[in-house]
């Protein structure tokens, strides 16, 4: 009778530790690891590394500075994996199917671009892994179906939502708009989503066509988009044919009050290939360096903010990719993803991918990166795009409000004033 | 029974290859994604193979018929769930335009470029992948630039569960059957009046036009049989497993590359070449890509230029040699 009393003494003990054990999986982790077929080799390179760079930068900033993840009272430390896709769609799902059974990982973060975001999708779905979308911006992603798909980076419509508002606020006389953007996949979203907003806010859309990747002549459209007598033009879709659009602007006259070409104008080789052309034009971007986004900014906004300040990201980001190089939105969006999810992990006290995916649902905060909400669909609604203006050869934040560092040059100098030498100051 | 195993010997060691790809798939945890890369690249080979390894013609504009295909898979895909059809017939439907569509591409460029021989040839076929590209986005053919994402329509054509299924499994199955049919119909070209007539033009075309050989017809068999093969593997691996088209994407010419040295690796014109040639590519790739993450192709350019040099007629061009006459000769082709 003794020892039925202590074998049941000792199967209720081992039955409570059992549960224990099991109910408390997350409290039980010694490490949260992110796992990323990252981009490192083959076209997406250079943004693959900027994403690697970001996100080590905000690891990095989790576990030292702000003493790892909060998980069941105890504080986790953060872990990255990552192997190199080499941009490739072959790669990116046998490249996820092991980080998931043998890294074990609890997240996975997509790899750059809306096709091989999409490739590994499948995959993760059917293990029930959260996967985290830093680089697909097409908004076609969300209306598949996918439960665990999570985007941080914008969607492609919104592009230039806030350059319409901007011009909107500053100039409610300008009602004529024209869009005129390269034949691409993902210029004609942006250019769907402008011409939706345009027609939200009361304006015409006067012209709207698109052009063959690697134009070289541009002429016959932009003598018909002149016919039009736009107010303002948005448009673009690459480096190449942005500053052809700008050169071929100035050689016909066509003197608008405002230009704003995805893609090219934010980058520094524009004005390089342009020189005083390119003042006054302007760009959408996810993030740029400079922006003011600060816990203040948070608070008056009323969010919450966790992050690193946006130079020490910019100094982790350094220290993290060992070049003395500023970090672009590649970056940024793949940093705050990492922030986004061990806030989501804290919120729900769980690794659970389900659990953590209702979380970032609910979830609203402000990072150096800016707002970060999404809708049902895990679609990108709370960050907010930022508009750049060429002035006096340097790139100006001048919108949103809470993230400039300058005010917009409006109406822009005309080409003939450009051309003798005027500068873009408001 | 002797003979039936003289003729069809050579395909035991592929098929127990690819059931050994099968099986290492299944029973290890993680592995099955990476067998079905292999698998993809295995079929690829096997695909390009009947053409490049019969006719000694490099075709540089291969991948327009894995695009073409993927297209046939999307369009039935995409349109069918959109007039309300459902279940495996849209799938069947599909299939079967992945066989159509390359099909005709291959009798439209064949027709012309055919005529032409060597290099020639080679220069002729580059621009039918860019070329079918701009076809599509220029004139808007089929979405134009935009493409086409069709998870949810596959969802509704097959039911959530099913089509996820499709996606991460049964695509990959598809594609075993598919590079295993490859490897049969290579066989038995080999053995037949066609593989005869391809071997007489690929060692000296005059010669067999000579001998009263007609050289086109021979090519055009297995230009059309290759590019179908093509077809099916682009509406497998590419809209099945990945529900999405964007013409950049599958036409992009580093395919028509990676077949190349695919099949160049394991050896023109063999039969298990092409798998030994993807099982030597994709592996290394792989696995060079988890231990140097970013750095593996500075390894892998000068295991690739050992592998040329050491083996100018291929691995299996090495082991034929070595196993002439014995008694395991008669299995491998």
């Amino acid at each position: 009778m003794k020892k039925a009393g202590t074998l049941f003494k000792i199967t209720t003990l081992f039955t409570f530790l059992g549960l224990f054990v099991f109910s408390s999986g997350a409290h039980a982790a010694s490490k949260i690891v992110i796992g990323h077929p990252a981009c490192l080799s083959g076209k997406y390179a250079k943004a693959g590394e900027q994403a690697v760079g970001g996100i080590k930068a905000c690891v990095n900033w989790v576990n030292k500075v702000y003493g790892g993840v909060s998980l069941g009272g105890k504080k986790i430390p953060l872990v990255y994996k990552y192997y190199d896709c080499e941009s490739k769609k072959e790669a990116v799902t046998s490249l996820i199917a092991r980080l998931i059974s043998s890294d074990r990982v609890n997240v996975v973060f997509a790899p750059y671009s809306s096709g091989l975001t999409l490739r590994g999708a499948p995959v993760a779905e059917s293990r029930k892994m959260l996967y985290m979308d830093h680089g697909g911006a097409n908004n076609k992603i969300f209306r598949q179906g996918f439960r665990y798909v999570v985007q941080t980076i914008g969607p492609a419509t919104r592009y230039h939502e806030g350059t319409l508002d901007m011009i909107k606020k500053i100039d409610p006389s300008a009602k004529k708009v024209a869009l005129a953007y390269e034949d691409s996949e993902f210029a004609k979203m942006v250019m769907f989503g402008a011409e939706v907003h345009a027609k939200k806010l009361g304006l015409n859309v006067v012209f709207k066509r698109t052009y063959p990747k690697g134009v070289t002549d541009l002429t016959p459209l932009l003598s018909a988009m002149k016919a039009a007598r736009p107010d303002f033009v948005l448009g673009g879709g690459h480096f190449e044919d942005g500053q052809l659009f700008s050169r071929q602007m100035a050689d016909l006259d066509i003197d608008v009050k405002a230009l704003s070409l995805i893609a090219a104008a934010t980058l520094p080789a524009f004005y390089e290939a342009l020189g005083s052309l390119a003042e006054g034009v302007m760009g959408p971007s996810h993030w740029e360096y400079g922006v003011k986004y600060s816990e203040a900014e948070a608070k008056k906004v009323g969010l919450p903010w966790i992050g690193p300040s946006q130079d020490e990201f910019v100094a982790l980001f350094k220290k993290a990719v060992g070049k003395n190089i500023i970090p672009d939105y590649h970056a940024a969006e793949a940093g705050a993803q990492v922030l986004a999810y061990v806030l989501a992990v804290e919120k729900s006290n769980s690794l659970n991918s389900d659990k953590v995916r209702v979380a970032l649902g609910d979830l609203k905060f402000m990072s150096f990166y800016g707002g970060w909400d999404v809708d049902d669909t895990g679609m990108q609604v709370g960050h907010s795009m930022v508009d750049v203006q060429w002035q006096a050869a340097k790139r100006v934040i001048v919108w949103p409000e809470e993230a400039q560092t300058g005010k917009l040059c409006y109406p822009m100098p005309t080409f003939k004033e450009k051309a003798k030498g005027k500068l873009a100051v408001p | 029974m002797g003979k039936r195993l003289s003729t069809y010997g050579p395909f035991i060691p592929v098929l127990a290859l690819y059931v050994i790809i099968f099986l290492v798939g299944k029973g290890v945890q993680g592995m099955w994604q990476v067998m079905a890369m292999l698998t993809f690249y295995c079929a690829l080979g096997q695909a390009f193979n009947i053409f490049l390894g019969m006719t000694g013609y490099v075709d540089f504009g291969y991948v327009a018929f894995l695009g073409v295909g993927t297209y046939g898979m999307a369009l039935s895909i995409t349109y069918l769930a959109h007039q309300g059809m459902t279940g495996p017939a849209v799938i069947i439907i599909g299939f079967l335009l992945a066989l159509i569509f390359p099909a005709l591409l291959s009798m439209a460029v064949g027709a012309v470029a055919l005529r032409l021989r060597g290099a020639y040839f080679a220069i002729a076929t580059i621009g039918v992948n860019e070329g079918f590209r701009y076809l599509i986005e220029g004139a808007k053919i089929w979405n134009g630039s935009e493409g086409m994402i069709f998870t949810s329509e596959l969802n509704q054509v097959l039911g959530r569960d099913t089509a996820s299924g499709l996606s991460t499994f049964w695509a990959d199955v598809y594609l075993f059957i598919i590079a295993a049919l490859a490897a049969l119909v290579t066989l038995h070209f080999m053995r037949s009046r066609i593989g005869y007539a391809l071997t007489a033009l690929r060692e000296d075309e005059d010669a067999a036009k000579v001998m009263g050989i007609n050289v086109t017809k021979y090519k055009i068999i297995a230009f059309i049989t290759s590019a179908c093969f093509a077809g099916l593997v682009g509406g497998t691996s590419w809209a099945l497993k990945t529900p999405y088209v964007f013409p950049p994407e599958v036409f992009e010419i580093h395919y028509t590359i990676e077949a190349i040295i695919i099949v160049l690796l394991g050896g023109a014109g063999t039969l298990m070449g092409p798998v030994i040639g993807a099982l030597i590519y994709g592996l290394s790739k792989y696995y060079l890509s988890i231990i140097l993450p970013g750095f593996q192709l500075l390894i892998f350019a000068p295991i690739i230029i050992v592998i040329i040099i050491a083996f100018p007629d291929g691995v299996m061009g090495v082991v034929k040699q070595r196993l002439r006459g014995t008694s395991l000769a008669r299995f491998i082709e």
